[in-house]
């Protein structure tokens, strides 16, 4: 990229930014306001914070796919990665070996209860599985968790299981008259169902980006 | 009215969701048989909604009950119907063909990958489809788009990974443009649901709504390798697999077609007006590059790939010429099934042609008429269609597109459309010119599964029979419109 292009590229962004900057500030109120009707209805989603009603009632739809879109992300790193096995662990150090073993029962119950809390404060399966997603992730940069290799039954099994309860409590609703329909007296059990597979799944699923590419550069 | 929990829209993502889990938990073998088994029910459902539609007029589907703005709908019309048949009649065809072409032992890691791969693709293009909420169609592209990189790469090798991680940049950045289009909306009227918009984006239009319109379209027109974004499409699609080539090259660039299409007659109706004519200019471009550059390919598969940029253009064309007498939409639309079909035939045919002579030459082709001559009269008739010669569908689409440029007396989209189709036939006839001549004394043949060549010509005949029935396509799309 010579001189030239690289000094485009720059005056078109800035150009870009002090455009958006305008359009922003002149922006007029918006004719929908749509806070106000998640509030009128947080009462019949199941759940007491609007966070988690919208992502798993009022906007389930986009989370269904979301989590389709993270298992593909996986995916195509599998695919990307070759079927040879991952390459031994270098030397581990006592110290951090021993505070990685006292960490993970104290990352475990955070994870629980961020998905716990999810339902009343911020909090829910995305963060708790980022959570125990971390914990792998120390797990294996202390060597006590080797790097995965191409994944076996079980683990492909833990991969999705998330997605395919997510995807048939969808499927299953349809009987109420629309995908993903809850009936208001199950909806908090459904939602509460559906974030515990995806605490599991998508912990698997982020620790797995880590994991299935770390294994063959060791 | 359908009992709600048959209803055939919301089965149609379910489906293709469902079988790329089970693909990925059970492995390529069954993974395969449940695909194609699920592709059978998936192209009934298509047409059960399509019948529907007719009968009954567009309809919504609310998700979760709500309703838009606070929910999501999904809606059915007749353009998503003319997709979504598409969508699952060449789905259909290419999973029959690729169960045979990933056969062999050392296909193992592309067949493990291709499947669940390649159901998530579908499920994302049915999402697309019937969503009538930017926000949830922003996912469906994200979905689309990382399905297609995976599949790109499913070969393995270097120049595919190459060109698959170009392409994930492209489509990154393009998914990227479209997403901050979708803020400035939400920010100008408060909500992200198509039908509530349209009638809000009418009037005085803010500055944020333009921006959003600008960064939104371009984003799309990247997605669907316009000229001058189309530089990821031809290692792309030229590099990957056969049948993973047949499906990008058929349907994943007719899915953000479809997009700009949407918003072009709903919420950004007059913004498009403005851009239409850039649009047109941008399309009739590509059709003459893309043609060119196809004239010139040494590789087969590149070829067919360079195809794709030149026919993708005459999609562009009907932006200028979009009218209340909806020719130009018409005309769009037969395009978009006719290329499809022609080119999955196009990609099919190439995947044995390269089989059977062992490389991807344009020149190693001598002689092949002699050994796969069901491929090559495939191609040929795939070819037909591509050209836009009678009776095939891609002549249908071609002749409407003329028509109305006739009513409006916009002349120089015709020269263009002229000249695009003999420089297409330049380039078919280049191909079964090499296949009919003599064989080198020294050229090797291998045998080659009869299914592929099988489904190659099913795909062709399909592309230019369709011609026939283009009335029937024309009354489905004018549903709801």
């Amino acid at each position: 990229m010579n001189r030239f292009t690289r000094g485009l590229a720059v005056a078109v962004g800035v150009a870009l930014a002090a455009t958006l900057v305008a359009a922003l500030l002149e922006l007029p109120a918006a004719a929908v306001y749509l806070p106000g009707a998640v509030a009128q209805h947080l009462a019949q989603s199941g759940v007491e914070h609007p966070v988690t009603a919208v992502l798993l009632n009022f906007r389930g739809w986009d989370t269904l796919l979301e989590v389709a879109v993270l298992l593909l992300a996986l995916l195509t790193l599998l695919t990307l990665r070759g079927s040879e096995a991952p390459v031994a662990e270098v030397e581990a150090e006592p110290l951090l070996q021993g505070l990685a073993r006292k960490a993970l029962p104290l990352i475990i119950l955070m994870a629980g209860y961020l998905f716990w809390a999810g339902a009343y404060r911020p909090g829910g399966a995305f963060q708790a599985g980022a959570v125990l997603a971390a914990g792998a992730v120390l797990l294996h940069l202390a060597g006590l968790l080797p790097a995965w290799a191409v994944p076996g039954r079980l683990l492909r099994l833990g991969l999705i299981l998330g997605f395919l309860v997510f995807l048939a409590v969808a499927a299953g609703l349809l009987g109420q008259g629309a995908l993903l329909q809850y009936p208001p007296a199950l909806a908090g059990n459904l939602i509460l169902l559906i974030e515990a597979g995806l605490t599991l799944s998508l912990g698997l699923v982020l620790a797995g980006l880590f994991l299935f590419v770390t294994g063959r550069q060791a | 009215m359908t009992e709600a929990w048959l209803e055939p829209a919301a089965w149609l993502i379910i489906l293709p969701l469902a079988w790329a889990s089970v693909a990925f938990l059970a492995g390529p073998g069954r993974g395969a048989r449940l695909a194609i088994l699920a592709l059978v029910a998936q192209l009934g459902l298509a047409l059960e909604l399509a019948a529907d539609l007719t009968q009954r007029g567009a309809r919504m589907h609310a998700v979760g009950g709500w309703g838009a703005p606070l929910g999501i709908d999904l809606m059915a019309d007749g353009l998503s119907a003319v997709m979504l048949l598409l969508t699952q009649a060449v789905a259909l065809p290419i999973a029959v063909y690729a169960q045979a072409y990933f056969a062999e032992t050392h296909h193992r890691h592309a067949a493990t990958w291709f499947w669940p791969l390649a159901g998530f693709l579908l499920a994302a293009m049915n999402a697309l489809f019937l969503s009538a909420d930017l926000f949830n169609l922003y996912v469906t592209l994200e979905l689309l788009g990382l399905a297609a990189v995976g599949l790109v790469a499913v070969g393995g090798g270097t120049a595919q990974i190459t060109a698959a991680l170009r392409y994930l940049l492209v489509s990154l950045l393009a998914s990227g443009g479209y997403l901050l289009g979708v803020a400035l909306l939400y920010g100008a009227y408060g909500t992200v649901s198509m039908t509530t918009l349209a009638p809000l984006a009418v009037g005085q239009t803010p500055l944020a709504v333009w921006i959003a319109a600008g960064l939104m379209l371009v984003g799309l027109l990247a997605k669907t390798a316009l000229l001058p974004f189309h530089f990821w499409l031809p290692p792309a699609h030229g590099g990957a697999p056969a049948p993973v080539s047949a499906l990008l090259s058929a349907l994943v660039v007719k899915a953000s077609f479809y997009l700009v299409l949407r918003l072009a007659l709903g919420p950004f109706a007059m913004m498009t007006g403005t851009a239409a004519g850039l649009i047109g200019v941008l399309g009739a471009s590509a059709i003459l590059w893309g043609a060119w550059q196809a004239l010139r390919a040494q590789r087969l598969k590149q070829l067919v790939a360079w195809s794709t940029v030149a026919q993708l253009g005459y999609l562009f064309l009907i932006f200028p010429l979009l009218a209340a007498d909806g020719l130009a939409l018409q005309a769009g639309a037969l395009q978009v099934v006719a290329h499809g079909l022609a080119k999955a035939a196009l990609f099919a045919a190439a995947g044995v042609l390269m089989r059977a002579t062992g490389r991807d030459t344009v020149e190693g082709l001598a002689g092949v008429a002699g050994r796969v001559p069901l491929t090559l009269f495939a191609f040929g008739l795939a070819g037909v269609s591509i050209m836009g010669l009678p009776p095939s569908a891609g002549f249908l689409a071609k002749w409407l597109l003329i028509d109305a440029a006739l009513k409006q007396g916009q002349w120089g989209w015709i020269v263009v459309i002229i000249v695009g189709s003999l420089l297409a036939a330049g380039y078919i006839f280049r191909v079964l010119r090499q296949a009919f001549l003599l064989a080198p004394e020294d050229s090797h043949f291998q045998p080659v599964p009869r299914r592929l060549e099988w489904v190659a010509f099913v795909l062709a005949a399909a592309s230019v029979l369709l011609g026939l029935r283009g009335a029937e396509l024309v009354a489905l799309l004018g549903v709801g419109s």
